[in-house]
């Protein structure tokens, strides 16, 4: 079966960060509230599922900017604490609006990217454990910890690549289902009913099980399960049956290249190209 | 209150009644004029071994030119309070100006890599909000605030966090201490001679970093009468006996942008996250700091009026901004 499916021309060629930007951007729904990492692919994804799907959805940066109607493009780096993605909001607030905000339980759904997840959706983007066994800082969790701990839901995007895929994340910088134990946020103070919802990478889609665990529930159509499974260095549970994503149609990519990330900022990096050969979908090399 | 885990990090000391002393004997509650210079605000408030905390950051409407400042003036040993910042901790450390960072977020490059391997540098561990909530306990004159957020992370493990019994609904509740920096930078669009301050547009923790610390310097896009400040006094961010210094400095948070005025220079910006990632800072201060007795020198040296012109050409944005 194919999974967010939606009319239009399919795209005979895109990018991987275009596939993975558009599947999420269909995910958004109307009337509900995400609080996006700021820059990225987050911020892009929310812009095209408001354009597209979801008008009447809104989101909310770690700087308290409140419902924006941002203008584009911005400067590099500059997607917080400045005119342009803050442009036209219902409000202006601070760091503590947000986090306040989503305290409150006004966030629905956060929005955030990360460099390594484990088993139980814990994110790492602090340190890594080296060959000596000792921890390697490299940067912080920023508003992620928050994020993922206060909003309803949590949507992680991120790629498919072993070393991101991991039984144990080498450090918690933002939780997940923690240590996967039934109610383990509600013991270490997080509050209660929240916590990762999905996880969607440029060749696949997740969820969670019953028991808390991530689980595979759908493919891209231009790689196989086994594909997506030799790039977990811990296997997923994998659903009774796995689905097919949806590619981009033409429409997408036109709205998201031509209006959105006119600069190819976020689109443009680090990522492969997939074109339809005959009647396949194929990742071209490197 | 029952204490369920904590986490080892050291943390600066809690102490809500010496800094209401501090308060009390010495932020002047009259009207007085502050107006100084960066050279002079810096040489007076920011100490070395100070407890350094800084709103926004070098790219986003944040002090830059009071960073600036520090790294001239070769202070020392600086905690600095790593929340919402790219460049900035890398600067400082890669000048040899800080030793300890509570992390929220920062770019962490070769200047910081290399400071981490010859163990010049000690990081604790939070995050952006938690920080914000630590200053926000400050700001309140209490001793710690809970937040839902932080508990069950490696970060509370290596923090000043607790997870505490809470006394009312018997819940599971993480508290982090309150922090009382030694000293805040802080740039505004618009103040006064007495530090009456506007912020417009977003940010990060002004008002809570302004009331939270002991010496406050302000730098000012523009400097405005007070009976500005009269005519329109729900536009005041930050209240004149909060601030110990006012410094005016037009194109203050350059190379980043300020909101409704200027925008960044991006190859500026660039330049910076270059020296931080490729440990380059000490080229960086020879380039940009160390030449020059003040801003006004370098920017005449290096930057330009026309560029300056083009910078505020840039920002195409008012709405919201100026008064």
């Amino acid at each position: 079966m194919t999974m967010l499916d939606v009319p239009g021309a399919k795209a005979a060629s895109f990018n991987e960060r275009e596939m993975q930007i558009v599947l999420v951007a269909r995910m958004i729904e109307e009337g509900r509230t995400y609080w996006v990492a700021g820059g990225g692919s987050p911020m892009y994804t929310i812009l095209l599922g408001k354009r597209l799907y979801a008008p009447n959805a809104q989101y909310i940066t770690e700087d308290g900017v409140i419902a924006p109607e941002p203008m584009l493009p911005f400067e590099p780096i500059m997607t917080m604490v400045a005119s342009r993605p803050a442009y036209q909001a219902l409000a202006w607030g601070t760091m503590n609006t947000a986090g306040e905000h989503a305290q409150l339980g006004f966030m629905d759904y956060g929005l955030l990217n990360c460099l390594q997840i484990d088993k139980h959706g814990n994110l790492n983007s602090t340190a890594v454990r080296q060959a000596d066994g000792k921890l390697r800082h490299f940067g912080g969790p920023g508003g992620a910890d928050t994020i993922a701990a206060a909003c309803w839901r949590t949507i992680v995007m991120t790629d498919q690549e072993q070393r991101k895929f991991v039984e144990r994340v080498d450090f918690i910088s933002s939780p997940g289902f923690l240590d996967g134990t039934p109610n383990a946020r509600e013991r270490a103070g997080l509050p209660r009913a929240t916590g990762p919802w999905r996880v969607v990478t440029p060749w696949a889609m997740y969820d969670y099980d019953d028991e808390r665990r991530l689980r595979l529930i759908a493919v891209a159509p231009f790689v196989t399960v086994d594909d997506v499974l030799a790039e977990c260095e811990c296997a997923p549970q994998i659903a009774d049956h796995v689905d097919t994503l949806a590619v981009p149609t033409e429409h997408e990519l036109e709205v998201l290249r031509g209006q959105l990330d006119v600069q190819g900022q976020t689109t443009g990096v680090r990522s492969g190209w997939v074109v339809l050969e005959g009647d396949k979908y194929v990742r071209q090399a490197g | 209150m029952n204490v369920l885990a904590e986490g080892a990090a050291p943390y600066l000391k809690v102490d809500p009644d010496g800094f209401r002393e501090h308060v009390r004997d010495h932020k002047s509650r009259a009207l007085e004029p502050k107006l100084t210079s960066a050279q002079d605000a810096v040489a007076r408030f920011v100490a070395d071994g100070d407890y350094l905390v800084y709103d926004c950051n070098y790219l986003q409407r944040g002090p830059s030119v009071l960073i600036r400042e520090v790294i001239r003036q070769q202070k020392r040993d600086l905690w600095l309070c790593g929340k919402f910042t790219y460049v900035d901790v890398g600067l400082l450390v890669g000048a040899g100006c800080a030793t300890k960072v509570d992390c929220g977020f920062f770019y962490q490059g070769g200047a910081i890599d290399r400071a981490l391997d010859e163990g010049r540098l000690e990081i604790y561990e939070y995050s952006n909000v938690v920080m914000t909530h630590r200053l926000k306990a400050g700001a309140m004159g209490l001793p710690f605030l809970p937040v839902r957020s932080f508990g069950g992370t490696d970060g509370f493990e290596h923090s000043g966090a607790k997870l505490v019994e809470d006394p009312y609904t018997g819940q599971a509740t993480v508290i982090v201490p309150a922090l009382n920096p030694d000293v805040a930078l802080i740039h505004v669009h618009q103040a006064d001679q007495y530090g009456n301050a506007r912020v417009f547009g977003t940010g990060i923790a002004h008002v809570e970093s302004a009331l939270a610390s002991r010496k406050v310097v302000l730098t000012a896009e523009e400097i405005i009468d007070t009976d500005e400040f009269r005519r329109d006094p729900g536009r005041t961010s930050i209240p004149y006996y909060a601030v110990d210094a006012v410094v005016h400095a037009p194109f203050g948070a350059y190379p980043g942008t300020c909101g409704g005025y200027y925008g960044s220079d991006t190859g500026h910006v660039i330049e910076s996250f270059a020296a931080v990632a490729r440990d380059g800072v000490a080229n960086y201060v020879e380039k940009w700091i160390a030449p020059f007795a003040n801003e006004r020198e370098m920017i005449d040296k290096l930057v330009g009026e026309e560029k300056l012109a083009q910078l505020q050409a840039n920002e195409s944005i008012h709405e919201g901004y100026r008064a």
